[in-house]
């Protein structure tokens, strides 16, 4: 089941250490009537400074989870998170979090957004609006600083939302599922632009998805996760050159092997030892632009 | 340039029913349809406004009134605020607990506790802000406790994950989020208190609008009290339509996240008030307040030394005379008095009888 | 923490509220002339059913209100209904009337009504019937307008004519808002009734009160207001009954306010 020894560079200490994790739900009610679901089952990774690692696996797999662990929003059962070999025992800002649904205060200009974790963290006014002209300049969105979001569209936001979680100069960015609410194109313009913004800041990324080819196109490393019980099923090194943004790179045929790889990896899942009358076919449970 | 002219047709569609009515008004006693002694033309009432507005006394009516109205909502405000917050975030179960108590107050008839207030606080103004406040508190309180637990958790979790603390995760989170329901809260609470202002002004005052419109009837001025009636609905209808305009003004962008509350998608430009604006508004209703309050002492104070003056009179009178309260006729006291009930004075009782008689 | 949990603190906060209503106006820390204790309601409720006051003074203030009432939903659902599914433009025009109506203080109204009605019967059941009309001609229209036109297209296509399309999806589409108007009338009711019964009227439950304020007896005010929050409460409770059909549980007291102010009176 693990094969991580050979994805550790052994010479460097790695940024991230993630040991053994598990994660447990009591659910009391449910028609099979009271259970533990175990989301997360001895889940290990490594990451390097500076590395892009994708996890990718079906929905109900622990993804998001491990993501709120990461981000020391929940706790896990067993197991801990270090980063820098400092175990993580709540949120901080050393870690940038970009959700799904933008999250961005609806009171708030692009501006102040951005500003947020840097108010938080007690910078000065004029340190404060220096630091965010940058990002919001890095992200794109030179003039549309005084906007408030309900007046940007769908890829602006999440471009808001990036530069406030950089803006405080995070080490660790910890996206979850950040583009899965915007449409195809603009879709593939923010995967172009995250990875720019990677070259860029030098952030390490851990990008959490459920589509193959998002996590393909921009990761060092794949960890493959199955559901029932969460576990890393493999992780698939990314040998694709970079930079990879601005090219027609998803149509190479290296793209479309590993893509039909890590797919493959997600379908011959072992059947789950319990529930498993519930258990979907694992390619509808991921998203059907994945399995093209 | 269409658009224009389709605005401008919907909005003469919108106000023909107003402009037939107003004329129907205007007619219909004109032409005999209607005893012009009941229901004088709208024109007459107009006149009677204007002379209203002339000789200053319904500034000072209005002054009174909204001073009284907009105590009551603060006092409300202050406690409905900080309790949701308290009840909705810190104490769930008590909240879950209180709940069907919370329910069954928010019930109790305000006119029903009216005479349980007057016997804690006396007549005076501060039962009338308690009434006005306990109208109020429950929308402000309900909606205060949906609102923040309402919020949408995303925002929470992108906050906690920044390791911000309790108190700046409820000042810079919680509070300017759920502040277009609670807003919601308020602007019914508002047009409850406008509502309970006259209630309480009609069954004890010396002053404001309800007083003045009941003092009309028992004159029977009747264009007066159209007047005051007609002067009542339009600033009601103005206050509800300047909260509204100032909830878009505020929260336009935001209804996405507001569902409890019908969404109201607008192109207005958004605005946010800052601190400044904040203050700014605080110190303008802190004055009014100051002025307000003054002119509403100065008021009970010229009532009650006519009072007294006048009850000096009628004692020396002659005897046998019955006293009884215009509002509340079964109340009868051998000497001048104020009713027990609404604090109004006594009138002897062939006045009154002539006045209520028809 | 469960709902047993809840269930007994509420009912131990309650026996506490109980005790220290009867308790503290014994020993003197909150004047009883103010605040009798329990036990002095209580003997003053029961005064007032023995020799069947209460219920004389409830059954005319029930009727009232169930006048009044009914007189505005009469009006008010067809009005709802005609305004807001077949007279589009007639609505438009009517708007701005309907909400400087809605928006009349039905106690300066009052004074009006007297006018022409005199102070009986008429004008009482007049002016609680107006202040129902509006929420419930204007929650009728909300419902009628806001039904999901995907659903109408979809009875539509089903070949379904005009009659059928109202009285099969239009209504039913309809009827949480309806209920809800229905609601909040009814509350309006009770409150408007009290203040009537207050300004004048020689019976019912708000005159009650009024005549035990002006005579001091202090515990039948708290008797009378006791029994009027409880039949504002049953009425309220009957008719959620009576919407349950439509309506989805809400949990908790405030949401359920919420969600029945945040439907009134919006067009």
């Amino acid at each position: 089941m693990s094969n991580l020894a050979e994805n550790i560079i052994p010479d460097q200490e790695p940024k991230i250490v993630i040991r053994n994790i598990g994660r447990t739900f009591h659910i009391k009610k449910s028609p099979a009537g009271p259970h533990d679901f175990v989301a997360l089952q001895e889940i290990s990774l490594e990451v390097q400074k500076g590395e892009f690692v994708a996890l990718v696996g079906p929905s109900g797999c622990g993804k998001s989870t491990l993501l709120d662990i990461l981000a020391g929003l929940a706790k896990p059962n067993s197991g801990a998170v270090f980063i820098d070999g400092k175990q993580v025992t709540g949120p901080a800002l050393d870690r940038g979090i970009v959700l799904q649904g933008y999250a961005l205060f609806p009171w708030r200009t692009v501006r102040q957004n951005v500003e947020f974790g840097l108010e938080i963290k007690k910078v000065a006014k004029g340190e404060r609006r220096e630091i965010s002209t940058r990002f919001i300049d890095l992200v794109g969105l030179k003039g549309f600083e005084d906007r408030f979001p309900h007046e940007l569209s769908g890829g602006m936001k999440q471009r808001v939302a990036i530069a406030r979680a950089l803006a405080y100069d995070p080490e660790v960015l910890l996206m979850d599922e950040p583009f899965a609410a915007v449409d195809a194109q603009t879709r593939e313009t923010l995967q172009d632009e995250l990875l720019r913004i990677w070259e860029e800041t030098r952030k390490t990324i851990i990008f959490v998805t459920h589509s193959i080819e998002e996590a393909v196109f921009l990761a060092d490393r794949v960890a493959v996760l199955t559901a029932n019980p969460g576990t890393v099923r493999e992780i698939v090194p990314i040998d694709l050159p970079r930079p990879r943004q601005n090219s027609d790179i998803r149509s190479s045929p290296e793209f479309g092997w590993t893509r039909h790889k890590i797919w493959e990896l997600l379908q011959n899942q072992p059947p789950a030892d319990h529930r498993a009358g519930e258990q979907r076919p694992v390619a509808d449970a991921i998203s059907p632009s994945a399995a093209l | 340039m269409f658009d224009k002219i389709d605005t401008i047709k919907t909005h003469l569609l919108r106000w023909s029913g107003v402009v037939v009515f107003l004329l129907l008004w205007e007619a219909a006693p004109r032409l005999g349809w209607l005893d012009a002694q009941f229901a004088p033309p709208f024109s007459t009432v107009l006149g009677a406004i204007h002379e209203l507005a002339a000789d200053g006394s319904l500034a000072k009516h209005l002054v009174i009134s909204i001073w009284r109205g907009v105590t009551g909502l603060l006092v409300a405000t202050l406690v409905a605020i900080p309790a949701g917050f308290l009840l909705g975030l810190r104490l769930p179960v008590w909240a879950a607990v209180l709940d069907p108590f919370l329910r069954v107050l928010s019930q109790v008839n305000p006119f029903s506790l009216m005479p349980v207030f007057i016997l804690f606080f006396g007549i005076g103004e501060t039962a009338k802000i308690v009434v006005i406040a306990w109208v109020s508190l429950w929308p402000i309180l309900f909606y205060t406790i949906t609102a923040v637990r309402n919020v949408d958790p995303l925002l929470l979790k992108t906050a906690r994950s920044l390791g911000i603390t309790t108190g700046e995760l409820y000042l810079k989170v919680i509070l300017p989020a759920s502040l277009p329901v609670i807003f919601v809260g308020l602007r019914i609470g508002a047009g409850l208190v406008f509502f309970m202002i006259v209630a309480a002004e009609m069954l004890g005052a010396n002053a404001g609008l309800g007083w003045l419109v009941h003092n009309s009837a028992m004159n029977y001025q009747t264009p007066r009290i159209y007047a005051g009636a007609t002067f009542i609905v339009i600033l009601g209808y103005l206050l509800n339509r300047f909260l509204l305009a100032l909830e878009r003004a505020f929260f336009s962008g935001e209804q996405e996240q507001v569902d409890l509350v019908p969404a109201r998608r607008s192109s207005a430009p958004s605005w946010r008030p800052g601190w400044r604006s904040a203050a700014a508004a605080a110190s303008v209703i802190f004055v009014f307040l100051l002025a307000g309050g003054r002119e509403v002492y100065l008021s009970n104070l010229a009532n009650a030394s006519l009072g007294g003056h006048l009850g000096h009179q009628e004692e020396a009178g002659e005897a046998n005379v019955e006293y009884t309260c215009p509002m509340h006729p079964f109340i009868v006291r051998e000497k001048p008095d104020v009713c027990p009930l609404c604090g109004m004075r006594l009138v002897r009782k062939s006045d009154a009888a002539h006045g209520a008689g028809h | 923490m469960n709902t047993k949990d809840i269930i007994i603190r509420r009912i131990i906060l309650l026996a506490i509220v109980l005790l220290a209503w009867e308790t503290l106006p014994r020993l003197g820390v909150i004047n009883p002339l103010f605040i009798p204790p329990l036990s002095g309601v209580i003997t003053a409720l029961r005064e007032l059913a023995g020799n069947g006051e209460m219920a004389t003074h409830a059954a005319i203030s029930l009727q009232r209100a169930a006048l009044g009432f009914a007189a505005g939903a009469v009006l008010g659902l067809p009005l709802g209904l005609v305004l807001g599914g077949w007279f589009p433009r007639l609505q438009t025009a009517l708007e701005p009337l309907m909400e400087l109506f809605a928006q009349a203080n039905p106690l300066i109204l009052f004074h009006v009504i007297i006018l022409f009605l005199g102070i009986g019967e008429a004008a009482k059941t007049f002016i609680i019937g107006w202040l129902c009309l509006w929420p419930v001609t204007f929650a009728t229209i909300t419902g009628v307008r806001t039904a999901d036109p995907t659903l109408l297209k979809a009875a539509r296509s089903l070949g379904l004519g005009r009659a059928g399309l109202f009285v099969r999806v239009t209504l039913p589409a309809a009827a949480p808002s309806i209920v809800t108007g229905l609601r909040l009338a009814a509350g309006y009711a009770f409150i408007m009734l009290i203040a009537a019964e207050m300004m004048g009227a020689s019976s019912g439950l708000g005159w009650l009160v009024i005549q035990a304020q002006e005579s001091y007896h202090i515990t039948r005010i708290f008797a009378g207001a006791f029994v009027i929050t409880l039949l504002a409460i049953t009425a309220d409770w009957l008719l959620k009954l009576l919407g349950g059909r439509f309506l989805s549980r809400v949990e908790s007291g405030a949401d359920d306010y919420v969600r029945m102010q945040g439907s009134a009176g919006k067009i």
